[in-house]
């Protein structure tokens, strides 16, 4: 009784997630995720690398400085070297050149602030790699779609909700030239700057699991000496 | 509480040790708490469906002590609100931590009730001379759903807009008035800056009143005692044993189990029961695709959306939580507890399932064959309610024990 009614209980909320996904996103292998997870430096400086130089021509980063850089792994450093490149107060946000009325003139909308975009869509991170890498020009795949021609300004993109976005496709092989030469696919350069917006969504990411640990043994133990002093108070009681 | 007879009052005690038979002179506060807390005679045969109430209690002070540190930090204001969330995600130091308990403490909140409520239900513990306790525990049901549902709100992302808008929009079906109601709750012709910082005095003020209510909950819970699962009147004061230490340690092993999964969720998966669209700013001129309410909403938001028609759609809604409080009168059954009720048992769980199935309905977007389950398990929660009387009167309930 007592297991299946709470069972029953937490059916609720999971049905809830469960029932909430649309098209199914390919799955990336994310050097964030996994027991052994971690920012991975290499990763994120190519991110910031695609992300300053390709995505902040229309994006900002609101939420986010040169400074917290450091607390993914960065040197004081090698920030202050980043932001000098950039022409940027250590302390400034990443905000685009891009004024709001002339976007809203060339695009027809606003680009999204981008620090966030992992977390305020379905599929995070899988959803980012695959919206920059499903641009899409086969006109048998956009007749399908849009048997009337897509609409005036839109482009084709097989991850957007509704396959028509009013963001030309911004990458295009070797748009970057990588510190480490790594070579700029445009495969490499969605993984990277996908990896570098699940760090601007969620810095506290590993602090968070690294105390989620310990928080996890010492209730362990706690709900253990619980349990045995439980039992030991109760072995008197008739029926116990 | 004890009584005092004696209205003479009593000399100064000048030995600091009758300092405790001073104040208890003065303020009987210590016997109150020791009655409530130490010495309580609670049954000897609780399951562990009776932890849930000390659970709850908890659940909610956790909520208030989380609560006052957001409170130190957000900003109810529209233009504000959404960078505040941030910067106490992003600056404020342990802001992650504080609010992902917080967070994720509301759903975890909402669980321990409904398993209380549904204990409360199996076992028949809203049966006379227990109403007035059930009731109260409606009472704080409804209290914390309007405190969630205005938190929600405070984000002030495209789900908390458009959650409050959907929701606040059903009061415009109240005949006449009812459009004038809108405008004076949101303070505005749409949900705006006013409904925000109104919605944010509320949320921070009636957990408070909730604290209150559950200090009659206690009151009453401790005139009558517990209830237990075989649900007969304990006569025997060997049928009880004191709360202290015998369920003040069974509750903490208790709390240790009820933590675990309750931190993998705040450590590791804050963000599962939210709804990504919460993370892009409000925008009125941007209708989400599909808007859904928390998940513990989804079951009355499914009844909701079940009715074709408004009026009673809202009218049930509202009416599904409103029948709980006249459950004591609908069950006319003498008998308490399940165990010795074959056929309150069998309908009881097909309740407890249809609550599922109408959660899964709520939370997909109504459409097609949702639309037909949604009317169906709407129908079947009002008929578990509408069976009751006339089950009391043909079951055939097993002999009940004299004694536990």
């Amino acid at each position: 009784m007592k297991f299946l009614l709470i069972a029953l209980t937490l059916l609720l909320p999971v049905l809830a997630h469960a029932s909430e996904g649309e098209a199914a996103l390919p799955a990336q292998n994310w050097s964030f995720n996994g027991l052994r997870a971690g920012w991975n430096k290499a990763e994120l400086y190519r991110g910031y690398t695609v992300a300053t130089q390709v995505c902040m021509s229309c994006h900002s980063f609101k939420y986010i400085t040169h400074r917290d850089l450091m607390r993914a792994g960065f040197t004081e450093a090698e920030v202050k070297a980043m932001a000098k490149s950039m022409n940027m107060d250590l302390n400034a946000p990443l905000l685009t050149g891009l004024a709001p009325a002339d976007a809203q003139e060339t695009y027809g909308k606003v680009p999204p602030d981008l620090s966030m975009m992992n977390k305020a869509r379905e599929g995070g991170a899988d959803y980012v790699h695959a919206v920059l890498t499903g641009f899409s020009e086969d006109p048998a795949l956009i007749k399908e779609h849009f048997p009337d021609g897509l609409p005036a300004g839109a482009y084709f993109n097989k991850a957007f909700p509704g396959h028509a976005i009013a963001m030309p496709p911004p990458l295009q092989e070797g748009a970057v030239t990588y510190a480490d030469g790594t070579p700029a696919t445009v495969e490499q350069m969605a993984h990277d700057v996908a990896t570098f917006l699940q760090w601007t969504a969620e810095p506290e990411r590993f602090e968070r699991q690294r105390m989620g640990v310990f928080v996890l043994i010492y209730l362990a133990i706690f709900t253990l000496l619980a349990y045995l002093s439980k039992r030991a108070i109760w072995k008197d009681v008739k029926g116990h | 509480m004890s009584s005092h007879q004696d209205f003479t009052p009593k000399p100064v005690e000048k030995n600091i040790r009758n300092t405790y038979r001073w104040l208890e002179d003065r303020l009987p506060i210590l016997s109150f708490l020791s009655d409530a807390l130490v010495t309580y005679p609670a049954p000897r045969n609780l399951n562990y469906m009776w932890n849930f109430g000390s659970l709850a209690g908890i659940a909610l002070v956790l909520q208030i002590l989380t609560g006052i540190f957001l409170a130190m930090h957000y900003k109810g204001d529209v233009n504000l609100a959404f960078d505040s969330i941030q910067h106490i995600m992003r600056d404020v130091q342990w802001g992650w931590l504080i609010r992902n308990l917080h967070m994720v403490g509301a759903s975890f909140f909402f669980i321990v009730v409904y398993i209380h409520m549904a204990r409360g239900l199996y076992y028949g513990s809203y049966k006379s001379p227990r109403e007035v306790l059930w009731g109260l525990g409606v009472i704080i049901f409804l209290l914390m759903m309007a405190t969630a549902f205005m938190g929600y709100v405070l984000p002030w992302g495209q789900m908390s807009y458009w959650g409050a808008t959907v929701i606040t929009n059903l009061l415009s079906v109240i005949p006449f008035i009812g459009k004038y109601v809108v405008v004076w709750l949101w303070g505005g012709y749409s949900v705006g800056d006013p409904t925000l910082t109104r919605f944010y005095a509320f949320h921070f003020v009636l957990p408070f009143v909730i604290i209150g209510v559950v200090v009659l909950h206690l009151w009453a819970l401790h005139l009558h005692r517990s209830n237990n699962p075989v649900g007969i009147d304990l006569k025997r004061a060997k049928d009880y044993i004191p709360f202290h230490p015998y369920y003040t340690i069974k509750d903490t092993f208790g709390l240790g189990v009820y933590l675990i999964p309750f931190t993998l969720m705040v450590f590791f998966l804050p963000e599962y029961l939210g709804h990504p669209d919460n993370y892009i700013p409000a925008n009125p001129m941007v209708t989400p695709a599909h808007i859904v309410p928390e998940w513990y909403f989804l079951p009355f938001y499914a009844i909701l959306r079940a009715i074709p028609i408004k009026e009673i759609g809202v009218a049930a809604m509202f009416g599904s939580i409103l029948v709980l409080f006249f459950l004591p009168w609908l069950d006319s059954s003498p008998v308490r507890s399940a165990r010795f009720r074959p056929l309150y048992k069998q309908i009881y769980w097909l309740f407890l399932i249809n609550f599922v199935v109408l959660g899964w309905c709520g939370a997909n977007p109504p459409e097609g064959m949702f639309v037909i389950i949604a009317r169906v398990a709407t129908v079947l929660y009002f008929s578990f309610f509408a069976l009751l009387p006339v089950l009391a009167r043909y079951e055939k309930t097993k002999p009940l024990p004299a004694t536990i």
